[in-house]
């Protein structure tokens, strides 16, 4: 089943659009659709208070946090040619993780706000170990990912190792790490979006290279491309997403894996028009995923990593079992 | 210049007039203008604080289930509205409620005391992990901020002659451990967490008096039989946990509780959760009867 992009990608668009109206309408305290307009924009409105403050601010850093992974995934998808790999995959999101428990303690009177640049920094470590250990393996896109799957294993172990012996101290930050939404505020975005409006247009750049990568590595050497510098570079914009996403919401799984094989089984494999169609798909997910975390079971607020996975999931079944072009 | 003078003068009275409440708490200074009548309180031991000046919150965070805060306090003040759970508070609903006042927690809201100021002037102490004596300089601090510091001297100087009372009776050379089991393991409660504290202001001894870094200690069932309590004391979360294991192995007959059958199983949700006066005198008038 293919669709005229431009169709899809306005599809997607209007999705998000209504997504993010209920997302901002619907909610322990329930505004009514015709109402949420009005609440964003009048002080006056009753629910100005909790929709510029709460609703808001948590849906844009959904849209935008889901938009980061899923171009993550994709980008690491075309360059590694494996429907398997995705950030999680690579070791990124467990690496950003071991930094905000190591710093939880070792220092465990440290602001806040250092948790999230300090999953960034994980984030970058742990790349620049995987690029360290795997610099022969550039070649062999397999190899490659499962030196990451190794490392994400070695992290991992670290991860509950410290979990285990220190259970008290890692609270907040584990919190930070369960993939939700909650309690971030307009303060985070700048944490974000200056990420993902650099890096956008880098993948933007890299699309037509990427588009040629996939016809082979030989084809692309031929036609004048530097396999093993594209290669690297766009790891590390992929992989510069996905911590600027762990960094602000944890590890919201399964977005990055999912959402890029949802839009290439809609529209193929030109990376040009995937680009916009993954981030768009990402941020319907994330978003979309949010707003069940808050509205299953109030005032009970479930994390969005875990509704990720169950809503992403069924669809991407069907589609395995339905399309049998991967 | 006398209107000058004179401006400056009401100006000066004017600020003498509006004098602050202000209270030390965990993140600077707390600061209200008069004392709070709707107050959100987002962990336990603030409701028994409230219950002991018969002050009803408007809202708790109590994971969803009011029957998460022992009847003895529930009974002494209004229904409230539930915000979620203390981990995750729903911060619409703290702002829909309209506090005065919110009392928070240093360990689990840290992240959103920003948020919480932004609804309400946010009072932010210790609770989770506290000692016994923590919790009592923070109830002394929840008293200051309500404008009741007098009362709640007082109440807390009845606590101490009850406990005193409950010392002497009492009376134990023994060592004593209360531990909560769940599915996932045991936990013994250290010298250092709030039943351990109640237990040495008993003049208890502990079972595991090393253990002053933690509060609370994961055990394996080795681990517990060196302990070898005198008396212990399980709070069990669910009804088949890890303790259930231990029960079945040989080694649990060697721990000298369960020789001299005085183990006992308690509320997990008093022994554990809801720590502050009122629950710890009922963890008092418990340990009097099992001793006895």
């Amino acid at each position: 089943m293919r669709i005229h992009p431009t169709l899809f990608i306005t599809a997607l668009v209007a999705i998000l659009f209504c997504f993010a109206i209920f997302h901002v309408g619907a909610g322990a305290i329930d505004i009514p659709v015709s109402e949420v307009f009005n609440a964003i924009a009048s002080p006056i409105s009753e629910h100005y208070f909790i929709v510029n403050n709460f609703r808001l601010p948590r849906m844009l850093i959904s849209m935008l946090v889901g938009a980061s992974l899923a171009l993550s995934g994709l980008l690491i998808q075309g360059v590694i040619r494996n429907p398997l790999a995705s950030p999680d995959v690579l070791g990124v999101t467990s690496g950003a993780s071991l930094a905000v428990i190591l710093l939880a303690v070792f220092w465990p009177q440290a602001p806040l706000e250092l948790i999230p640049p300090t999953a960034l920094l994980g984030g970058f470590i742990a790349t620049a170990i995987l690029l360290f250990l795997a610099r022969h393996l550039l070649q062999r896109p397999a190899a490659f990912a499962l030196i990451g799957i190794a490392l994400a294993t070695i992290f991992s172990a670290a991860i509950d190792y410290l979990l285990t012996v220190n259970p008290l101290e890692i609270n907040t930050s584990m919190l930070w790490l369960t993939g939700s939404v909650w309690g971030r505020n307009w303060s985070h975005i700048p944490l974000i979006l200056p990420w993902l409006a650099v890096l956008l247009p880098c993948a933007f750049l890299l699309s037509f290279k990427l588009d040629i990568l996939a016809l082979g590595d030989d084809t692309a050497t031929s036609l004048g491309i530097s396999v093993k510098a594209l290669r690297v570079i766009t790891i590390i914009v992929a992989i510069s997403l996905a911590s600027a996403a762990v960094s602000v919401c944890g590890s919201i799984g399964f977005v990055g894996l999912v959402a890029p094989h949802l839009t290439r089984s809609m529209i193929g494999n030109r990376h040009l028009l995937l680009i916009p169609a993954t981030a768009l798909t990402g941020a319907i997910l994330v978003v979309s995923a949010d707003l069940f975390a808050r509205v299953l079971m109030p005032p009970i607020e479930l994390p969005a990593g875990v509704l990720t996975a169950f809503i992403g999931t069924p669809y991407f079944i069907f589609l395995l079992c339905r399309y049998k072009n991967w | 210049m006398l209107r000058i003078i004179m401006a400056c003068l009401l100006s000066y009275t004017a600020l003498f007039a509006h004098a602050d409440i202000k209270v030390k708490d965990e993140m600077g200074t707390f600061s209200i203008p008069t004392a709070a009548k709707k107050i959100v309180v987002l962990e336990f031991s603030f409701v028994d604080a409230l219950a002991n000046l018969d002050i009803s919150p408007v809202g708790v965070a109590d994971d969803g289930k009011a029957n998460s805060v022992i009847s003895a306090i529930k009974d002494r003040i209004e229904p409230w509205t539930s915000v979620g759970t203390r981990s995750t508070p729903n911060l619409e609903i703290i702002a829909s409620l309209k506090p005065d006042m919110i009392i928070a927690d240093v360990e689990r809201h840290a992240t959103i005391y920003k948020d919480l100021q932004q609804i309400a002037p946010t009072l932010i102490l210790k609770s989770r992990g506290e000692s016994y004596q923590d919790n009592l300089s923070a109830v002394l601090k929840i008293g200051k901020a309500l404008d009741q510091e007098k009362k709640m001297l007082q109440l807390i100087a009845d606590h101490d002659k009850r406990m005193d009372a409950f010392a002497k009776e009492i009376n134990s050379d023994k060592s004593f451990l209360f531990a909560v089991s769940s599915p996932r393991g045991v936990y013994m409660h250290s010298p250092k967490a709030y039943a351990g504290g109640v237990m040495a202001r008993l003049g208890l001894v502990s079972a595991i008096p090393n253990e002053t870094e933690k509060a609370y200690i994961s055990t394996t069932l080795e681990r517990l039989v060196k302990a070898n309590p005198d008396y212990l004391l399980v709070g069990e979360y669910g009804d088949a946990t890890m303790i259930d294991e231990f029960k079945k192995s040989p080694l649990w007959k060697m721990i000298s509780t369960v020789k001299n059958a005085t183990y006992r199983e308690t509320d997990a949700l008093l022994w554990s959760k809801n720590r502050g006066m009122i629950a710890a005198e009922i963890m008092a008038k418990e340990l009097q009867s099992f001793v006895k």
